[in-house]
Parts: structure tokens; sequence; C-alpha cells
């Protein structure tokens, strides 16, 4: 099967200027990951492992140093190719406080992907906009409120509806369940199995939460320092994991289920931060 | 819990005024915290578990107004104190460790030059003493090169440096008790498990007391030994930590347990998420803080009374109509 997202072969370096001297960073090096129909794939790891870089060059937020990025098994080298991808694969921002615009009413905002793409006239618009607030559990008056009067979780959902209101085959979720109290990330946890489910989405999920990507992947790949150290079906990666760094990663999980017994001893900081292989 | 506790924390209410009437962020919590052990304090947005920490050193921001019985230190009553008093005992007593260790610290001062201004707040020690301190708080949380790096800025740290800064901050003084509110929520897993490891240490070889604050419940038994679970601003169940991870016995407590997905979850066990959304405090009103969204509320208690503490054994109480009238079958 042709996988319908691919970025094959990614790398991205940033150069940096320190004294007048130029510095190479190399924030994603040499990354794969595809995404088939109606799978969820995991990207996890720690902040600057280039999770986050790697789904930004996904959708061409950033634009990859070499490598490809393919949609439905062809290669994205056109504006047109970009606009046809951005149809169909669309990205959830971590931050619901900021990815927002404070000034214009929910409903306004769900129906400005519709304008985007030049989808239907006024009355279809405001009728996509009431189904996806009823698709993602929010009662219709919601279209008339602003950012301000809705609840983390509200907007987290408010969020989530307007990266489904063109139909995508893909969203690029990135720590969208991160900044949210427990029973409400249980609530959008629930919610997006249930849209995957019935609207047969593909999802890729970025989190650094190891509970939230055991439950809810099909497929995990763990990324350190710009690599991928490891893939696999979760079950596998999560119950016999072959690298070190997912070794310790779980280790340093702390879960309520494991009994009393302490986690992992990792190694004291270093210079550039934390080292756990 | 040792039997003379250094904090205890009684019938406390902070209230702000509201269109009717006070609106009570802190409904009557009691708590009590042993000398160098820990309580772990567990609750979502708006469970008013940060309020409780401000209350511990006297920072609730106008117009709140705190009342009740007492918040007694070493003996002392705090809510009596003057403001005079309370310098004396915030920072050098009692330390605070913020969530957020990038807004807790002065973005244009050096680390260094940070905690050695605290040292002088409190003792009068000359420059150089100060900075002999500095350099020895840092050395004790595990920061690498304190002399050299001590002239870092905020912004040349890491988010786990920072926090370790934020934490020689809070030792500076040689507190006796530490209030870590959130305090290693945005880390990654890794660094977040050295943070807890520092304040484990802290307690069992300084002896310093701790209060820890966290919406996460899977924290608690790294750390606590008891732990306190409020809803609303209220406590809702209190115990020894494995006590009420095992046996937990109030609806909310079971919620957040089922919510929150573990290393053996999977799609083929969903979670059962807590139906509905936190009430406004205005909406509690008499009743028990959780009826709104409780699946086992016993009808014409529940809307009517706020339960009382019911002891499930073992130093484990809960807070529940419908467990002082069934006993735990009737909740799960």
């Amino acid at each position: 099967m042709t996988a319908i997202l691919e970025g094959r072969n990614i790398v991205k370096t940033f150069t940096t200027r320190r004294g007048g001297q130029k510095h190479e960073v190399r924030a994603v090096g040499d990354v794969t990951v595809a995404a088939d129909r109606g799978e969820i794939v995991g990207l996890v790891g720690e902040s600057g492992c280039g999770k986050t870089t790697f789904s930004r060059i996904l959708i061409g937020i950033e634009t990859a140093s070499s490598g490809t990025v393919l949609h439905d098994g062809k290669p994205v080298a056109t504006k047109a190719d970009w606009k046809a991808l951005r149809r169909d694969v669309q990205y959830v921002f971590q931050d619901p406080y900021t990815s927002l615009c404070p000034t214009m009413r929910i409903g306004e905002a769900l129906a400005e992907p519709l304008l985007v793409h030049g989808i239907g006239d006024k009355s279809e618009r405001a009728e996509r906009v009431r189904e996806a607030l009823s698709l993602v559990g929010l009662q219709g008056f919601i279209a008339d409120r602003l950012p301000s009067q809705l609840s983390g979780g509200q907007r987290q959902r408010v969020s989530l509806a307007r990266a489904l209101m063109i139909r995508p085959r893909v969203l690029i979720c990135d720590e969208i369940v991160s900044g949210l109290d427990v029973s409400v990330q249980a609530q959008v946890l629930t919610l997006l199995t249930e849209l995957q489910a019935s609207l047969g989405l593909s999802l890729i999920f970025i989190s650094h939460d190891l509970r939230v990507i055991r439950y809810l992947c099909d497929r995990v790949v763990v990324m350190y320092r710009g690599e991928i150290v490891e893939q696999g079906p979760v079950e596998r990666v999560f119950g016999a994991p072959e690298s070190d760094y997912t070794r310790g990663l779980l280790a340093a999980i702390p879960d309520h289920s494991r009994r009393g017994e302490p986690r992992l001893g990792l190694r004291p900081a270093g210079h550039e931060g934390a080292r756990l292989a | 819990m040792s039997a003379d506790p250094a904090l205890r924390f009684e019938h406390v209410t902070i209230a702000f005024p509201g269109a009717e009437g006070p609106l009570k962020v802190v409904n009557d919590v009691s708590f009590a915290v042993g000398s160098g052990q820990c309580l772990v304090i567990v609750g979502e947005s708006g469970s008013g578990k940060s309020m409780a920490c401000q209350a511990l050193l006297g920072i609730v921001p106008a117009p709140g107004a705190v009342s009740g019985q007492g918040i007694f230190w070493e003996g002392r009553d705090l809510l009596k104190s003057s403001a005079r008093d309370w310098m004396k005992v915030r920072g050098a007593e009692i330390a605070m460790v913020f969530q957020d260790p990038a807004a807790a610290l002065n973005p244009l001062m050096p680390v260094g030059r940070q905690i050695v201004d605290v040292v002088r707040a409190h003792r009068s020690v000359t420059r150089a003493e100060a900075e002999r301190r500095a350099i020895e708080v840092l050395n004790q949380v595990g920061f690498p090169e304190p002399e050299r790096r001590m002239r870092a800025y905020p912004i040349e740290l890491s988010g786990g440096l920072r926090q370790r800064v934020a934490i020689a901050l809070a030792l500076a003084c040689g507190p006796k008790l530490i209030v870590a509110d959130e305090a290693t929520t945005n880390l990654d897993v890794s660094i977040q498990a050295q943070i807890i490891g520092l304040l484990r240490s802290l307690k069992e070889e300084l002896g310093i007391s701790i209060v820890f604050v966290t919406h996460d419940l899977g924290l608690a038994p790294e750390i606590g030994d008891e732990v306190l679970v409020m809803y609303a601003g209220h406590a809702v169940e209190r115990g020894p930590v494995r006590e009420v991870l095992d046996r937990p016995s109030h609806p909310y407590t079971i919620g957040l347990l089922n919510s929150a997905p573990t290393l053996e979850s999977s799609r083929a066990h969903p979670l059962k998420p807590i139906p509905g959304q936190v009430p406004a405090l205005d909406e509690i009103g008499v009743g028990a803080p959780f009826r709104s969204r409780c699946p086992v509320v016993v009808s014409g208690r529940c809307d009517s009374a706020k339960p009382d503490w019911t002891a499930c054994g073992g130093g484990h109480f809960v807070a529940c109509h419908r467990f002082a009238q069934d006993g735990i079958g009737g909740v799960q």
C-alpha cells in the first residue's frame, strides 16, 4: 500500500552565528516516517529531538535541507503540489491559547479554512461549522464565542474542529494534549480515537508522554537528537524495547500502575543537559 | 505522619469576592505535614491547590481573604502573623519552587547573583560569603561548574538547569519546608525524574519537608508519603500514598485514575473520561462538590449536604456520601 504521507530521508540543518562564526545545527538527520490510511503513528522524544521540526517539514512550514515529502507516493515539488497536500493534511498546534486568533469568533475561525480553499457558499459554510462543532462534542452556540470565553479543553476541541473543516485525510497533532488536565486529556484522546474510527483518519501524533503514545498509537517512532533510534508497533517497542535510549525513557515514566518500584536512576545532567544512553 | 507535624493547615478557607457573595477557591481544607515528610496535593485546574500553596507563603493575591482555624508552622499561627513576621518566614523557613522557572527567574540578572540577593536579604553576610553559599547550594542541586556557570543568564540554561537554579534559590537560606507547585510539569520525563530524585534526596538527607503540588497522580508514589486529592476547592480524599492509589475511594479519584493512560493501557481498553466539566464555584452551593459529574450520587444527600470525612482504614479518609452509606463497593 502506498502511504498517504511520507517524509523520506529528511535532513534539516539550521545555521547559527556565535561570535562571528557559523555553526551548523543538525535538527533532523535523515529521518523517514510514513503514515498509511487509518494509521496512528506516534513520534516521541524529548525537547530538541527534532520531532516538531520534522512534522513542520511534512506540511511545508519548514523547508527540508534535503530529502523528499511524498503525498500519495508522489514527490511534492511545485506550489500546486503543496496546495494539494494541504488540502489533505492538516496540522493541530500545541497551544490552543496562541493558535486561535483572539479577536475572531469561533465560527469565523472555523469557516476560514473553507474560504482559503474556496469551498461552499455562506450557508454551506455555516452548516459545516455546526457539523464540525458537534463532531468534537461542542454545542452550536460556541460559534458566537471568542477564544477568551472558552476553557483550555474547549479551545483544543475548536482547534481540532478547525483542522477537520476541510475533511483532511491526515492530521498532524503536535503535543495537543500536553497542556490539558488529565480528565480533559482523556476526553480529547477518546475523541481522537472516535474520529479516527469514524472518518478513517490517519494521525501523526507527536508527544513526549509515552503513556499517551502507548494508549493511542499503532506504531511509534522514537527520536533522539534528530535521529530515529527505534520504531515499530507500540506493543513491541513498549514490551521489548531494543535501544538503550527507549529503555531509559520507559524507565523514567512516572506510572501509578507500577507498584512502588522506583524509577531507574538516570545519569545526572552534563553540560548539554540530560543524556540517557 | 509524625506525632508532631511541622505544618498544620487547619480548616482554611480562601475566598474572593464574587457578584453573588464570596467565591471559596479553597473551602475548609485541612492537612498536615510531618518534618522530613512529603505531602502530595493532587488536583486539576481550579481545584484550589495552587491557592493553598500561596496561603502557605502568605502570598494570596488581593482581594483574596484567608480565614480559618490557622496555619500552624512550628507552633506559630501564620494566619495571625504580621507582614513583618511573614518576611522572616517566607524564603527563609518556607520556600517555594514555582512551575515555570523561566518566569520565576529574573531574565536580566545572572543566576548566581539572584541567589546571592536572596541570601543577603535574609542574612547579614558579606557578598563573598553569600557567593560561597550560592556555589554551595548550586552544587547541592547538581548544577555543573557553579563557580563559572553562576554567571550565566537564565536564557543560557536549559529548562532542567533553570529548574535546578529555582530549587537552589529555594534552598539558599536553609528552609525547613519547600512548597513545589507543579515544579516538574513542563519538563521532559528524564529531567522530571532527575528533579524528583533531587527533591527526594533533600527530604531524605536534609530532612526538609515538602508540599508537592501536581496534577499527575502518577508522580505521587515517586516522592510522596501522604496524598491529598482536591476538587473544586474541596479536599475529597486523603491518606498514605499507597493506600489511596491501591484503594481509591472517592468517585473523583477513581475517575482521575481511569482517565490517566498508563504503560499498560491501549485503545482495546478505552479510557473512561469523567463526563462534563468542573462546575463554576458559585454553582457548588451546599452539596457534595463532585455531584454534577458523579456516577454514584446519593439522591437527597449529595445535593443537600457536604459530606464529612469517613475513615477507610490505615489513615485513609474520604469525603463521600456514597462511601459513607455503602462502602467502597458502592463507589466502584
